[in-house]
């Protein structure tokens, strides 16, 4: 279990992925460490662990953060999305479709902070452009597409939004 | 390590006064987390004041803007009131790290980590911002170019709370901004930055101003010596001549003989004038 020798650990109380948790976590525990090793949540990716790639990227209170620098005890009574829980009622979002159809994913280890990050740009720009989108993912870093598809795939799912909000 | 989690800024002092110099607070986390997860830092407690509402505000307090130590970076880019008395805060603070960062990371971390590269502070300082400490003794207020003694070394006391930044708007016939260079156009930390701010009469002679950099060695810091250059010009056509502000601005910011210092002295005058155009621009009635 994660946490460290010597650390006392305090008891936060939150919700991930709409579900509630009471969990008692190490002083030092980082958030990606409390969603992969106690919530078994393995979609946030553990990489650089120091904030630089985005690979850890969740929601916190709908805004994106780097999971892997965050103190899993600071948490306490916010609310946590991963990439499990776009995908709540069984059915993919616009934008993992629209990620499924411009073949926006190869290797996939960015995919998931890639897909937190623009969900939440859609949340808070519905009608993103191509601007918004690339200083979006300026912290999420892609070592196989280029960015191109990526792009392609979130200004397209804007638009599907958009269209099935408006019909 | 004890994680200890305050309510409140009486809670969050007596954290601090039984703790002192074992204890180390803990608001976005940012630099606190990767220095204790690299080893660097080894605190008997984490101070987790992320919880205190009272400190989350921003508010206009007779003419000043009081900005709460728990402000976020991301708040202080988007938030209108900021945007609009305060531009280059916004400015400077949109361009920390990525979203990631911004969201958690606050204006108080920046001010008492007090790191050489903090882009916030220059803009901060041009707004001659002033701080309220708080500890068991008492409260005790300070100007920001005071609490930055040295880098990563501040005024603050071990046992002392940033509480809230008051800074002063914009007056009338007034801009400001601020520009950084990085390696990259996002995520990185500034090689060198500067704030301006510029206040001019209806006669287009510059009244005030006020000239703040980051990068390089020492913590952020006003340049008295390239602001004199620049008070009492003449706008001519609408533009202002930067050329000697520029090389006292140079001369002053990075006196240092390294590399990187002489090419922060060949960048910092371009930027000068670059944020003198856009100041100037921005004042209504004067760069026409
Ligand atoms: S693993 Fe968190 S930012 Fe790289
Ligand atoms: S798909 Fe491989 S890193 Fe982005």
């Amino acid at each position: 279990m994660p946490g460290a020798a010597g650390e006392q650990s305090v008891s936060i109380r939150l919700i991930v992925n709409e579900r509630r948790h009471q969990l008692d976590v190490g002083a030092g525990e980082t958030l990606l460490s409390m969603l992969r090793e106690r919530l078994s949540l393995l979609g946030p990716k553990e990489a650089c662990c120091e904030g630089e790639c985005g690979a850890c990227t969740v929601l916190m209170d709908g805004a994106p953060v780097a999971s892997c620098i965050l103190a899993a005890g600071s948490t306490n009574g916010r609310t946590v999305l991963t990439v499990e829980g776009l995908a709540g009622t069984g059915e993919l979002t616009a934008l993992q479709q629209a990620f499924v159809s411009h073949a926006a994913v190869q290797c996939g280890y960015c995919t998931p902070g890639v897909l937190m990050v623009l969900t939440a740009l859609l949340e808070d720009t519905p009608d993103p452009s191509e601007a918004d989108v690339r200083r979006a993912l300026a912290g999420t870093i892609c070592r196989c597409t280029g960015y191109q598809q990526i792009v392609e795939a979130a200004l397209d799912a804007a638009q599907l939004m958009i269209r099935a909000a408006t019909s | 390590m004890r994680f200890c989690r305050v309510r409140s800024v009486a809670e969050a002092v007596d954290e601090l006064s039984r703790w002192g110099t074992e204890g180390r607070i803990l608001a976005g986390g940012t630099d606190v987390m990767p220095q204790h997860l690299r080893g660097e830092q080894s605190p008997a407690a984490l101070i987790d004041i992320s919880g205190i509402d009272g400190l989350q505000g921003i508010s206009e307090v007779g003419g000043a803007t009081s900005v709460g130590a728990l402000v976020t970076l991301r708040r202080l880019a988007t938030a209108s009131l900021v945007q609009l008395r305060h531009p280059a805060l916004a400015q400077a603070a949109a361009v920390v790290g990525a979203w990631q960062t911004q969201t958690v990371a606050t204006v108080g971390g920046n001010v008492c980590t007090a790191a050489p590269w903090a882009d916030t502070l220059p803009a901060l300082l041009v707004a001659d911002a002033q701080l309220t400490l708080v500890s068991k003794s008492g409260r005790r207020r300070m100007s920001l170019g005071e609490f930055l003694a040295g880098p990563g070394a501040t005024a603050l006391r071990p046992t002392e709370l940033l509480r809230a930044i008051e800074l002063e708007p914009l007056g009338e016939r007034s801009a400001e901004g601020y520009i950084k260079v990085g390696r990259r156009s996002a995520m990185d930390l500034a090689v060198v930055g500067v704030a301006l701010r510029l206040s001019v009469t209806p006669s287009s002679v510059v009244s005030d101003v006020r000239i703040a950099v980051c990068g390089g060695t020492r913590p952020p810091h006003r340049v008295p010596s390239a602001e004199a250059a620049l008070v009492g010009t003449q706008l001519v056509d609408g533009r202002l001549d930067c050329t000697e502000a520029g090389a006292e601005l140079a001369s002053a910011a990075a006196p240092e003989r390294a590399k990187a210092a002489e090419y922060r002295r060949r960048v910092l005058p371009g930027l000068l004038s670059r944020l003198a155009e856009r100041c100037v621009a921005g004042i209504s009635g004067v760069g026409s």
